[in-house]
């Protein structure tokens, strides 16, 4: 179930702005966890890191893969979820609320533009699958 | 995917809810729902099942089968029997793979090459190519004609037995093979796999009955495991996979098959092999394989990078491609595999080593480096453009403690044993006084020892072997030049020199027999000074050339209680040839009854004595229940005109030759060898005894026998238990009616009461479970070390024993007790009642005894069979005083 507030990348992150801090928090979809299996590595940006969107910001690995994560916006770190690394199973259960991954600072409350919405993001992720 | 192969269980992997991919042009379960990880766990500690039957398999028929299979492939085939397995290599020309396999000989006639599923055409064209010029040989593709499924793990044995319909698990050693009814079909059984667990088996069966038997072996328990945790479980055992540790490497160059340690055991160049493909390369790879091994550090040309198994140290993780880079800046060396895998945290130490149900994760792989690199050797592995720290180690895992496969992690290779605390001498000393005598009262007046290789000696026999020869020298040989008289090295040896002469009088006496040779201060000593006399006494006719070994040895394996130091692994090792076709130690073993175990079954040993022809032939066991048949092989080996040397390791019996147990010399046995320690009353020693003149054929044996003793074997033999044992040998002689006779019924006794108080006892009922002074209580499979240590808890000492069925000592699913040490501390058979109820309390109640053992043991403090009365008394406390 994908939540409906929050926003989504091509490359499987999803992006929520608390307008009021202007701080974007990100994470990974479920679907993205599911495809990965057992998750047994994370490694995430501390805070102070630029952070460019579309770019790499960290790695996420598997038994059999390792994929980087991207920003989705383009800031600063803020605040990383530093107990996320030894309850990796966390991300499977629950990737929307305690799997969040990064808070990253970003300079207006348009940064969230451009990002799929869950309807788009629902229609690319069922395109990738019968592909 | 509509294109893709589909194997015959691919509809169940389906309904289980398996993540499907493409995998050498078969769809095939990467995982099913519970994920790799659990997968990986699920086999470590229970059994995992996988669908392997998209691999490739060749079936070689034909008169020039064999040979093919010689040419064709790096392993020795012809070293295998029926029934036997054995990991190879494909080799190309240059000393590369082209694939690596495993070939069974399930039934004679007939070789099964079980290939990768992404070389089977590679292969086959490859074998067909070959087949023209080669001839004779008939293969066939039979892949889809019959299934392969693999199951692996500590359950793996227990599920397969409670599913057997007919027919039993072949032996419990790796690579053993057999056939087996299982769900109504013919299952042909391997005890082999892919997983580095020591319990593994992979079944063979026709397609039809491989969904039925899927569905069984997962309703047992089994947990099914796709191609991820495969992957993960093979890496964890360092094993190779084509592609990554064989083949080529991603530029496009050969891996030489010797960069795989796995290639010492699947690489031979035995004559019988001849000229095969890539002998040449492979014989110039050997070479600077060798010099690897020796740690030699010259450049090699052929072999300049091996694989290694590496763990990352720093939390990171090196996939398959990552550069290596070594301190000298060396470039080329690369990661081959590498991932992380989850291993089960442990609890407990030595033995009583558990699994916890917490869970780790480590990051581990194997690596191509340079050869020269050592294990422990920091190396930097680029992962993401940085580089991480790793670390070379021996190993990722162990196999040798079944059931289970036992995780080494990089930081704790070896066992941290606890430091002597730090304290003055004087206190050092107090404290080692007070432990002495600790034990002493724990272990003489507080504890049942039922070891059956253990006794107390008496106070006299204590008493003289601390007297004044203890610490004196004596050695001496025949003299030609002085008519064969033993001349001594040293002064003073007068008293030794005729203690000496008595103790071989006494021995001979009880014996039977006209040579003693007591110098051997042990049994172990005293087989290897018989071997070496055998070795010297055949190399006698020219000292010039190599002494030749011991041609063919028939003995009692190890699982069906041969002792170690008849086998190659002991005492066997230096003087056993290497049996020119299977390449291993020329050993054959007694074979024994399917309705007994622990009896040897001399109807089959005709045939195998004519086939074998062994120069020598050891009787024997440190698991013995009855008589040995030294009467029949004696006239076997008499009737077929064998020179065969009929050799009888005494050592647990030594104190039973008698009428009421086995006399070895009239039986017909050449040698007899013991130690004086066990059932016999003595001190902890050796003796060699043979019944030989100096007009008989075996007489420059014995003369060896003395030669390999001194100076073969010792120079001081230890004088001061030398005088103990001879006292030893007066009790015996003196006591040896009543003694063994009580021996004997006390063992029955044990044995009966242990039954009637609900225990397992091995052996047969008809007569009374033993014929010796030793009992076997069968407990739970892998149980025997725990359940030893609980009888220790409670002052019961055994020890636990792997049966026939077992495959190690870890595994142990039995107990060892043994009555002579309780015997002579006067128990008679009406005391071992309650002896086996307490055992009882212990095993199958889980109570604590030790209170009821401690008062249990007050009844018997003294030592029976020994010489008593007051004036002993008084010659005691005189020996006492002079200490």
């Amino acid at each position: 179930m994908l939540p409906e507030d929050l926003k989504y990348t091509k490359t499987h992150e999803w992006a929520r702005l608390d307008a009021g801090a202007n701080v974007v928090t990100m994470g990974i979809t479920d679907f993205a966890a599911e495809q990965l299996g057992d998750i047994v590595f994370l490694e995430l940006p501390k805070p102070g890191a630029q952070v460019m969107k579309e770019t790499p910001l960290g790695v996420i690995e598997s038994v059999k893969v390792a994929v980087d994560l991207y920003a989705p916006v383009t800031g600063e770190v803020a605040e990383f979820n530093a107990p996320l690394a030894d309850n990796l199973e966390t991300l499977g259960r629950d990737p929307y609320g305690q799997g969040w991954m990064v808070k990253i600072k970003v300079a207006d409350a348009g940064a969230l533009s451009g990002l799929l919405s869950p309807e788009e993001y629902r229609k690319y992720i069922e395109s990738e699958a019968s592909r | 995917m509509s294109e893709l192969r589909k194997t015959v269980l691919h509809g169940r992997h389906v309904a289980l809810g398996a993540k499907m991919v493409e995998f050498a042009g078969w769809e095939m379960p990467i995982q099913y729902p519970t994920g790799i990880v659990t997968e990986h766990l699920k086999t470590r500690r229970f059994a995992g099942l996988f669908d392997v039957s998209h691999m490739g398999r060749f079936v070689f028929r034909g008169s020039g089968a064999l040979a093919f299979l010689q040419h064709a492939l790096t392993n020795n085939a012809a070293a295998l029997e029926v029934e036997q397995a054995q990991y190879t290599i494909i080799p190309n020309d240059k000393g590369g793979a082209i694939d690596d396999a495993y070939l069974y000989r399930f039934v004679d006639g007939e070789y099964l090459l079980v290939v990768n599923a992404g070389n089977r055409k590679k292969d086959w064209d490859h074998f067909q190519a070959m087949r023209a010029a080669l001839g004779q040989v008939e293969i066939r593709d039979e892949s889809e004609i019959m299934a392969m499924i693999s199951l692996q793990g500590p359950l793996s044995k227990s599920i397969l037995s409670n599913v057997l319909e007919s027919g039993t698990l072949p032996e419990p050693k790796r690579n053993a093979l057999g056939i087996v009814e299982i769900a109504g079909s013919r299952v042909l059984l391997a005890r082999t796999g892919y997983t580095g667990e020591p319990l593994c088996f992979e079944l063979f069966v026709d397609c039809e009955a491989a969904g039925p038997l899927w569905d069984l072996l997962v309703a047992q328990g089994a947990a099914p495991v796709g191609l991820g945790a495969r992957d993960t479980l093979r890496l964890e055992a360092g094993l190779p996979l084509y592609g990554h540790e064989l083949g080529v490497d991603p530029e496009g160059r050969e891996i030489p098959i010797f960069a795989c340690p796995l290639a010492k055991t699947a690489v031979s160049f035995s004559p019988l092999k001849e000229d095969f493909v890539g002998r040449a390369a492979l014989l110039r790879q050997n070479e600077e394989f060798k010099e690897f091994l020796l740690q030699d550090d010259a450049p090699r040309s052929v072999l300049p990078r091996v694989i290694r198994p590496f763990a990352m140290v720093e939390r990171s993780i090196a996939r398959a491609g990552a550069k290596v880079l070594s301190a000298d800046g060396r470039r080329g060396d690369y990661v081959t595999s590498g991932t992380m895998v989850p291993y089960w945290k442990t609890a407990g130490e030595k033995l009583a080593t558990r699994f916890t149900d917490e869970v780790g994760m480590r990051a581990i792989g194997l690596a191509l480096v340079d050869s020269r690199l050592r294990v422990g050797q920091p190396i930097r592995v680029e992962v993401r453009g940085c580089t991480a720290e790793a670390v070379l180690v021996p190993f990722h895992l162990r196999s040798e403690a079944p059931p289970y496969a036992r995780p080494v992690l990089h930081d704790s290779l070896e066992a941290k044993r606890p430091a002597a605390p730090a304290a003055p001498t004087l206190d050092k000393v107090q404290r080692l006084l007070d432990m002495a005598a600790e034990n002493t009262v724990w272990r003489q007046r507080e504890c049942l020892n039922l070891i059956p290789s253990e006794m107390t000696t008496s106070p006299l026999v204590r008493l003289l072997s601390v007297m004044d020869p203890a610490f004196r020298y004596a050695e001496h040989k025949q003299v030609r030049a002085f008519y064969n008289a033993e001349i001594f090295y040293y002064q003073g040896t007068d008293f030794i020199e005729e203690v000496e002469r008595m103790l071989e009088d006494e021995l001979r006496t009880y014996l039977g027999c006209t040579q003693v040779e007591t110098r051997v201060i042990s049994g172990q000593m005293a087989n290897t000074a018989v071997f070496s006399a055998l070795v010297d006494c055949a190399s006698q006719i020219d000292r010039t050339a190599e002494p030749r070994r011991l041609r063919q040895v028939l003995n009692h394996p190890i699982l069906h209680g041969g002792h170690l130091s008849a086998q190659p692994m002991g005492a066997l090792r230096d003087y056993i040839a290497r049996d020119p076709k299977t390449e291993r130690p020329a050993v054959v073993h007694f074979p024994t009854m399917s309705s007994n175990p622990y009896r040897t079954d001399v109807a089959a040993c005709g045939e195998l004595l004519e086939r074998t022809r062994p120069a020598l032939i050891i009787f024997g066991k440190s698991m013995v229940l009855h008589p040995e048949p030294v009467r029949e092989i004696r006239a076997l080996v008499d009737r077929l005109g064998l020179r065969a040397v009929l050799m009888y390791d005494m050592a647990h019996v030594l104190g039973l030759v008698g009428p009421h147990f086995q006399e070895p010399f009239r039986d017909g046995a050449d040698v007899v060898t013991g130690s004086t320690h066990k059932t016999f009353f003595g001190t902890q020693r050796g003796v060699v005894a043979m019944n030989s003149r100096p007009e008989d054929a075996r007489w420059p044996l014995w003369e060896a026998v003395r030669r390999r003793t001194f100076p073969g074997s010792v120079s001081n033999h230890h004088l001061g238990t030398l005088l103990g044992l001879l006292m030893a040998a007066h009790e015996m002689n003196h006591f040896r009616d009543a003694y063994q006779t009580q021996v004997l019924g006390n063992a029955k006794a044990l044995a009966a009461a242990l039954r009637r108080a609900g225990m397992n006892v091995a052996g047969d009922p008809a007569l009374g479970y033993t014929q010796t002074h030793q009992v076997l209580v069968e407990v739970d499979y892998a149980k025997g070390p725990e359940v030893a240590r609980r009888l220790e808890e409670s002052n019961i000492i055994v020890n636990y024993q792997a049966t026939a069925n077992e495959e190690g000592f870890t595994a142990a699913g039995a107990l060892r007790l043994g009555v002579a040490e309780m015997t002579r501390f006067g128990m008679r058979e009406a005391d071992f009642e309650p002896v086996a109820e307490m055992m009882a309390d212990v095993v199958l109640r889980g109570r604590s005894v030790q209170d009821l053992v401690k008062a249990f043991r007050q009844k018997f403090l003294g030592m029976t069979f020994c010489f008593t009365g007051k004036e002993i008394e008084t010659r005691i406390e005189q020996l006492h005083r002079l200490i």
